[in-house]
């Protein structure tokens, strides 16, 4: 999950390469309030999943967004799951 | 139900005049650096901005919709106007309305004259509006202006709000005509939600008070601004049978460069094709569609032909979007 979110950052979020390791903080990656906004509504478009400013924002580093995504994709797989 | 689109061929709202005017005073980044705790990097990164004009002592919101007023009028050409909407949410005293002492001003005393209060989509209300004066045949030709003065409602101290804003006005004069001709303005779509007033507003004066400035919660106006823009768009263009492929130019609200960005990516529409102010002038509110339209149909960038998309947000929080093929114009300043 984390390479398809470098990709998304780099691609639609336009953020620099070189800045964005696993262990680079929000801040440090370029992932200002505004950008986190974006990457919350691309997230939501792509993946089909919702994980809100707030929740973004508490996530210190990249890695912790991929984290965070991989949680909500898996979460909302098997809430899709028949019963 | 009535239809609201321009079917009647005698009931078209054409644009056939434009302008706009900035007040002469710029304030840089730097400028602001040196009273607010900023850095010019972070309002540029975080806004696209690095220039606002500001009226300054003595000048009153009036007296920039008097200056845009005139030169949309000789835009124009020959012929008075019946009707004046000016839309505002700073106007120079609470009551009565401005658009009146504008149009004596203007030398149109008599003339049918009210403000529209819709914040930064106030133009795209008024553009209804007056489409609807042509439309009823309470009017043949009329006035419309945004004026603004939004730096008077700021917190001198908010960084947050203070490097965003800037002062100024637009204008356009629209005839009667026929929906098919260059210049006829699609159908306007306009839109409000009253549940998140509180994201952008001045709240003062009641027992609610929390301070007597403008405030603005950043990262909802984004979220919003993007989605109900981009919505607006798509309605528009739908009304107009254009595919988003068809657009040629938009012209939209400068908040902020990164909203317009991401508007543009998810419209899908290439940013080349964006008209933008933004940087010189910063977010001009009401003001800014008409006076970004008038600066970019003057510059050559909307060229008759042009199939023009319009759009806007702003606190209520309203929204808008409409359509028009771009007409011939002179004598734009």
């Amino acid at each position: 999950m984390y390479e398809e979110l470098r990709t998304l950052l780099i691609d639609d979020l336009r953020l620099t390469e070189s800045d964005l390791r696993p262990e680079a903080g929000r801040e440090e990656a370029g992932l200002d309030s505004l950008a986190v906004v974006e990457l919350s509504m691309l997230l939501s478009e792509r993946f089909s999943v919702e994980i809100s400013d707030e929740d973004l924002l508490e996530a210190a580093t990249v890695a912790d967004i991929a984290d965070l995504l991989e949680q909500q994709i898996r979460r909302a797989a098997v809430q899709k799951q028949p019963s | 139900m009535y239809n609201m689109s321009p079917a009647d061929p005698c009931g078209a709202a054409v644009i056939c005049g434009v302008g706009y005017w900035l007040p002469p005073l710029a304030v840089t980044n730097a400028e602001l650096c040196s009273r607010l705790d900023t850095t010019e990097q972070w309002i540029l990164s975080r806004t696209g901005i690095s220039t606002r004009r500001i009226a300054g002592p003595g000048v009153a919101t009036s007296d920039l919709a008097v200056e845009a007023g005139g030169r949309a009028l000789k835009s124009a050409g020959s012929g008075t106007v019946q009707a004046l909407v000016l839309a505002t949410t700073t106007p120079d005293r609470p009551c009565p309305a401005m658009a009146p002492d504008v149009a004596s001003r203007l030398g149109l005393t008599g003339i049918a004259a009210f403000d529209v209060s819709a914040v930064c989509s106030g133009f795209l209300y008024a553009l209804a509006t007056a489409a609807g004066f042509i439309a009823t045949g309470v009017a043949d030709r009329v006035l419309v202006i945004a004026a603004e003065t939004f730096s008077t409602l700021l917190d001198p101290l908010d960084r947050s709000t203070v490097p965003i804003f800037g002062d100024g006005a637009g204008a356009a004069v629209l005839r009667r005509g026929s929906a098919a001709e260059p210049g006829a303005i699609g159908r306007v779509v306009l839109g409000s939600d009253g549940e998140r007033h509180e994201l952008i507003a001045v709240e003062t004066g009641g027992s609610r008070q929390q301070s007597g400035y403008f405030r603005m919660r950043g990262r909802e106006v984004f979220r919003h601004a993007v989605e109900r823009m981009t919505a607006a768009s798509l309605a528009a263009a739908d009304a107009a049978g254009w595919d988003l492929a068809d657009v040629d130019r938009v012209v939209a609200h400068q908040a902020n460069a990164r909203i317009t960005a991401a508007a543009a990516a998810k419209l899908g529409i290439p940013e080349d094709r964006w008209a933008q102010n933004v940087r010189e002038v910063g977010n001009t509110a009401a003001a800014s569609v008409p006076v970004l339209l008038a600066q970019a149909a003057a510059s050559g960038f909307l060229a008759a032909g042009h199939r023009v998309l319009l759009t806007a947000f702003g606190g209520g929080l309203t929204w808008g979007a409409a359509t028009v093929v771009w007409p011939e114009l002179e004598n734009i300043t």
